[in-house]
């Protein structure tokens, strides 16, 4: 019977002890542009998914069945706040299109954190209380510094950007980063021939290397391809083909998957922008609990415009295929 | 003579092939020589074998009227299956034919809920097309397996051939295959049956034809197409992501169509489902090679759609009303 009467007083204090979310748990949602397919979002998934065991919430992350689709986006966000959740996670691809929604979600007291992409115009356009991810402009212009270090110091230079995603504000705005910085190498250097244009890429491997492939072969004067995704690490495999040795045609882009690590190592792709999908699904859900739990405002947290280069591969390469980078 | 052109008028693939050849000599013209050298040709062999495969799958079924909008979700999950099979310890082959299987049973499966519940193969093959693609993100866990280069024999389905590295051994594969299904159409019986199927169902029932059969096999073989090119595309690219394949089966379907292949099932012929694929990779390349807004790209290949089949309608049009004299 003492056994008994100890047990119970042991699980009423453990029961206190892991605080209100044991009973009432936080519940959020987490409405993302993409479908489930893309690699990308399942490290942010992933990220996202040990956060909420570490805080006890009742988490639920919605795709889309069309990828980029924004009606069906706000349909979503609409069906998650009819629930009453505690907080609502996006990603906010269009600047005015998730206005209404996040305006009413918070005058409903529901937190609002935009991850992975924002709003153009940042906290000025949207009712979002902070954002988690990666500025695109900079990374755009980061990655493009980084890799002219590589360009050849004299002659022409002719460089080829590919936007993975027209119309979509991460990739014209990744795009635009890259040719701000080639703008800016235009006007420093009058005297040289520094020209640069942009094409609608695809969001496929195979239909990128097409592409690039056919670009290369009408403009073999081209230095360096700009991805505004992964997807030149299929433009690395026509370069093999074509017996063009690494380095001869420059690449570089945003994310890291194995099959860019490969190509890193194999010298194609001299650097990458890494954004830490991981940290961008884990970073919001903790915000959530210290806001609800704590009374702490939720924070922008830039997650970065890390660079990587081949030399950094092989530490990167258990991380990135456990989904962590 | 007259007669040879009557009946060449009346080719279903005879617009498409007309203007496939109309736009390599644009295009041709346009790059300044690229189009026809030898990396721009290799660059679409790379591609074209695997796009072609699932065209001619959907050829098929849409000759015996039915549809698959499946493929392109098909084309995914076999690679991944086979990847995901290839890391866990199994040998190549072995998880080669899982994949295949795998396929042949969704090929099953669309066909049988098809018939059995007589629906169209319009919405079994859309319901197939979401859980084909979920699948392929579970069984993955949404990271792609990482097959290390020389690990499987991708050669077999992937190296060039040539010493000049033009073309892979996917091109023979593809045109060893497109030979075999053409003479199955043309030469067997089963080729009759499909046709007499797509034709005209209560006929060819009453024929004694097993018409359910028939749309069954057809079916499975076209998902095994799928599966087949999706193997060879993520080979080809050592990478096996969930994402591939992603709207090829509305390219499918475009490519058929534009090679004369109707609608309401009966008529077509897997060489104009070969130029349909065909002349949307020449428009995608050509386009790029002559430095056109590539923003236009989905207009032009719409545009293209409609003016192959308006052509091919005018063309047979022309051909049933031209006379000719008969043997006595």
């Amino acid at each position: 019977m003492k056994k008994l009467k100890g047990l119970a007083i042991a699980a009423m204090l453990s029961t206190t002890a892991t605080g209100a979310f044991a009973q009432d748990p936080l519940d959020i949602v987490f409405t993302v542009h993409s479908g489930a397919s893309n690699t990308f979002w399942q490290a942010v998934q992933k990220g996202y998914e040990d956060a909420c065991g570490k805080i006890g919430a009742t988490c639920q992350m919605v795709y889309l069945q069309t990828d980029g689709s924004i009606p069906e986006q706000v349909a979503n966000m609409e069906a998650a706040l009819a629930r009453s959740p505690d907080a609502l996670i996006t990603s906010i691809v269009d600047n005015t299109a998730f206005d209404e929604v996040i305006q009413r979600a918070r005058d409903a007291g529901v937190i609002v954190i935009a991850a992975n992409v924002d709003d153009l115009e940042g906290a000025a356009g949207n009712a979002r209380q902070a954002f988690v991810g990666q500025g695109f402009k900079p990374a755009g212009y980061g990655l493009a510094r980084a890799q002219w270090a590589n360009m050849p110091a004299e002659g022409p230079i002719h460089v080829l950007v590919g936007v993975s995603g027209p119309g979509q504000n991460w990739s014209e705005t990744r795009a635009l980063g890259v040719t701000t910085f080639l703008d800016e190498m235009i006007a420093a250097n009058p005297d040289r021939q520094i020209t640069y244009e942009k094409i609608d890429s695809g969001l496929d491997l195979a239909i990128v290397a097409d592409r690039v492939g056919a670009y290369l072969s009408a403009r073999p004067e081209t230095n360096a391809y700009f991805d505004t995704g992964f997807w030149h690490a299929g433009v690395a495999g026509v370069l093999r083909d074509r017996g063009i040795e690494a380095g001869k045609v420059l690449l570089a882009g945003f994310d890291l998957v194995p099959v860019v690590l490969d190509e890193m190592e194999a010298g194609y792709i001299q650097v990458q922008v890494d954004q830490q999908p991981y940290m961008q699904g884990f970073m919001p859900a903790m915000m959530v609990y210290q806001t609800k739990m704590v009374g702490l405002a939720p924070v922008d947290i830039n997650t970065g415009e890390a660079l990587v280069y081949p030399k950094d591969v092989s530490a990167i390469r258990e991380l990135s295929e456990k989904g962590l980078r | 003579m007259r007669r040879l052109f009557k009946l060449s008028l009346q080719k279903p693939e005879l617009a498409s092939a007309l203007l496939l050849l109309l736009l390599v000599i644009v295009f041709q013209v346009r790059s300044d020589n690229v189009f026809l050298s030898t990396n721009n040709i290799r660059g679409i062999l790379g591609i074209l074998p695997e796009t072609a495969l699932v065209a001619v799958g959907v050829t098929l079924l849409m000759i015996c009227g039915e549809f698959d909008l499946s493929v392109g979700s098909v084309f995914a999950l076999m690679p991944m299956t086979m990847a995901v099979l290839v890391v866990g310890g199994w040998p190549f082959w072995l998880a080669v034919l899982a994949g295949l299987g795998l396929c042949a049973l969704i090929g099953f499966l669309n066909g049988w809920i098809t018939i059995r519940f007589d629906i169209p193969s319009f919405i079994t093959t859309l319901g197939m097309l979401f859980m084909a693609r979920s699948l392929t993100v579970v069984i993955s866990g949404g990271f792609p397996p990482r097959i290390k280069p020389g690990e499987v024999p991708s050669w077999l389905f992937v190296g060039f051939v040539d010493e000049g590295g033009l073309v892979r051994a996917s091109v023979l594969w593809f045109a060893g295959i497109a030979i075999l299904i053409s003479l199955l159409l043309s030469r067997t019986n089963f080729g009759n049956w499909v046709r007499a199927t797509g034709g005209f169902p209560p006929a060819a029932s009453a024929m004694g034809i097993a018409t359910g059969k028939v749309k069954i096999a057809c079916f499975m073989i076209c998902s095994v197409l799928a599966g087949f090119a999706g193997m060879i595309q993520s080979l080809r690219l050592n990478s096996f992501l969930p994402s591939i394949g992603e709207g090829m089966e509305l390219q499918a379907v475009a490519s058929a169509v534009i090679g004369g292949t109707s609608l309401f099932g009966g008529v077509g012929s897997v060489l104009g489902g070969v130029i349909g694929a065909t002349l949307i990779r020449v428009i995608d390349n050509g386009m790029v090679l002559s430095q056109i807004d590539a923003n236009w790209f989905k207009f032009a290949i719409g545009a293209l759609t409609i003016f192959a089949v308006v052509g091919n309608a005018w063309l047979r049009r022309k051909g049933r009303a031209m006379k000719v004299e008969t043997d006595k």
